[in-house]
């Protein structure tokens, strides 16, 4: 298959698993572990540069393109950073120490999945930044909002949980006690890294 | 026709015996019921377990809760 069709072939499966994940996670990470196309992924990179660009208007608020570039590149190569440290601590961890076997690529892949519930939540959270900024006050308006913002939060959490699961499911093939057992042991790499980005200032909630 | 259908059953059984089967002793069928309502209305699931941690967090905090919303809202 040359790289035309390639691409092609992948923004289908992109538009397929996206689709998948938001109606059938399950089915979807299964004929997702079994693919091998990774132009799929570059839809991901993309919506993941969208969200970079917005929050760097955001975040300077400022059309002065030094800064703008300096925080994206900032917010992009943190997150990649992350994204291969997560996935990696989370691979060695679970093929060493608890049973898992598969390719590291196959599951990174899966992985890139759940970072759509990610980008969904920082990008909503943004915009919202903007439209509705905080402080939120206990009035019967302010206390409706956090509601319906921490309902919103909590279902994408859960849905970021579940397709995390199931990439460490079908893509390193392991039982839930071998899932629960490989977060924990990773859980602190993970913590460590996310107060460093905190204190730099790159990512208050780590972007994982 | 019997081939296509054996190797459709060749391709299910592969999927099925892929992954270990999940054992939580007397728990299991607990287990394989609510893992049936996630794999075919997943969205249900996790309104249902979002509202009740929303429910919880504002039994627990109270009023406060929008000091943690004023903190995710600035945590991108």
């Amino acid at each position: 298959m040359g790289a035309p069709d390639a691409m092609f072939v992948g923004s289908v499966d992109f538009l397929r698993s996206f689709i998948g994940i938001i109606r059938r996670p399950y089915e979807t990470y299964r004929a997702l572990s079994l693919r091998r196309n990774w132009w799929e992924i570059a839809h991901i990179a993309l919506l993941l540069v969208f969200y970079f660009a917005t929050a760097s208007l955001v975040k300077t608020a400022a059309f002065r393109p030094y800064i703008l570039t300096r925080q994206f590149l900032a917010l992009a190569s943190t997150a990649g950073a992350t994204a291969i440290l997560v996935s990696a601590t989370l691979w060695i961890v679970g093929i060493r120490f608890f049973g898992g076997r598969g390719e590291y690529l196959a599951f990174a892949r899966g992985w890139a999945y759940t970072l759509i519930p990610t980008v969904l939540w920082f990008w909503t959270t943004s915009i919202l930044f903007v439209a509705i900024p905080p402080p939120r006050t206990a009035s019967i308006q302010g206390l409706a909002f956090s509601i319906l913002y921490l309902t919103f939060s909590a279902v994408l959490f859960y849905w970021k949980v579940m397709l995390s699961y199931l990439a460490l499911r079908f893509g390193m093939k392991m039982d839930l006690r071998q899932i629960i057992q490989t977060v924990i042991v990773s859980s602190p790499v993970i913590a460590l890294y996310g107060v460093v980005m905190y204190r730099f200032g790159v990512f208050k909630v780590p972007f994982i | 026709m019997n081939d296509i259908l054996y190797q459709k059953f060749v391709k299910r059984w592969e999927e099925v015996t892929d992954i270990p089967p999940q054992k939580f002793g007397i728990l299991t069928p607990y287990y394989k019921y609510i893992v049936g309502w996630v794999k075919s209305a997943p969205w249900l699931f996790l309104v249902c377990a979002a509202a009740l941690t929303v429910v919880g967090l504002y039994y627990v905090l109270g009023p406060s809760v929008t000091y943690l919303v004023t903190l995710l809202q600035r945590g991108f």
